[in-house]
């Protein structure tokens, strides 16, 4: 299988990559930094998922290298968790830009990839600052929302390609982009799910793994929660 | 234009048109003629045929090494759709490609 991730530098984005990698499938990533991670089935490219010149790029690459994409994984976010009248409107900018633009841009343009595989897939990544309205999180969730919103409509428009498209929103997950959230805050939040629990990466996979068996082929335009939210 | 030229538009539409053909049901078939309809009253084509079939051709185009696209939002929304028949959507690739070279 050949999968394709975004994000794919660090945090989840990384130990996604190895997660597929460890199975034996051909990966590649795209982030706007370097990747440390070295292997024969890796590839890493260094871009903007919001540039389409750049995305335009990565798909020539992998047209010709790969022929085909089987999974893309729009993991790409940022996060800014500030109370809304101290949010920069630029920041709200940035936090849209990667989250949903990034998502449209980079799922469009491998349209072309997947629809050439027995079982394309397309995965989002959702958050579960959108069914609670996190106070704090307005320009995450938004974005967020705006990502659940793309992926329940592309899951119809694209259903004929046979492409599936659907959304995790992990609860959270010790990685970067949650480091910088006071503990009292994530206390706060845990809380309100019905596990009172932080979440893992295999949570994570565990979903993503489900999202792309071949069996999954019916399951499209969903949004799965972790932690019992929504 | 250089090598825009080289290629033959018309034949590239046709090929695909042929292709689309091969997974539509028989009372379904596009017309492969060099004047055939492809979008609107006169053709069984619709929006999710078009697309499969810009898609096809931006693909046939790119193994020539040609990057184009042909689902734009003003291709969209012009009053007198380039997706009409064969002629207009020729017409519509050179123009793009035309655009294209000159940026």
């Amino acid at each position: 299988m050949k999968v394709f991730i975004t994000g794919a530098s660090r945090g989840i984005g990384l130990a996604l990559c190895q997660h597929f990698l460890d199975q034996g499938h051909q990966v590649a990533g795209l982030s706007r930094g370097k990747s440390d991670l070295s292997h024969p089935s890796y590839r890493h490219f260094e871009g903007d998922v919001c540039s389409e010149a750049d995305v335009k790029r990565v798909m020539r690459e992998l047209r010709k290298d790969w022929k085909v994409v089987d999974v893309l994984i729009n993991n790409a976010g940022i996060a800014r968790m500030i109370p809304f009248a101290l949010t920069p409107p630029s920041s709200a900018r940035d936090v849209m830009d990667v989250s949903y633009h990034g998502t449209f841009t980079v799922s469009h343009a491998a349209i072309r990839l997947l629809r050439k595989s027995e079982n394309p897939r397309i995965i989002n990544f959702t958050s579960v600052a959108v069914p609670l309205r996190l106070e704090g999180e307005i320009s995450y969730a938004a974005a967020k929302a705006a990502v659940e919103s793309f992926t329940r409509i592309a899951a119809k428009e694209l259903a004929d390609f046979g492409i599936t498209c659907n959304a995790i929103g992990p609860s959270p997950i010790e990685t970067d982009l949650i480091r910088s959230v006071p503990k009292d805050k994530i206390r706060a939040l845990l809380e309100r799910q019905a596990i009172h629990k932080m979440g893992s990466f295999s949570d994570v996979s565990n979903v993503i793994d489900f999202f792309v068996r071949p069996e999954s082929r019916m399951i499209t335009g969903q949004i799965i929660y972790l932690g019992g939210v929504g | 234009m250089v090598q825009e030229n080289s290629l033959d538009l018309q034949k590239v539409v046709l090929a695909c048109m042929e292709s689309l053909n091969l997974a539509r049901d028989p009372d379904e078939q596009l017309t492969i003629d060099k004047e055939a309809p492809i979008f609107g009253q006169d053709s069984p084509l619709d929006s999710l045929g078009l697309v499969s079939l810009l898609i096809d051709i931006e693909d046939a185009l790119a193994d020539e090494e040609v990057e184009i696209s042909l689902s734009d939002e003003k291709a969209m929304s012009q009053r007198h759709s380039p997706y009409r028949d064969v002629p207009t959507l020729v017409a519509y690739i050179n123009s793009q490609l035309e655009q294209e070279s000159a940026t």
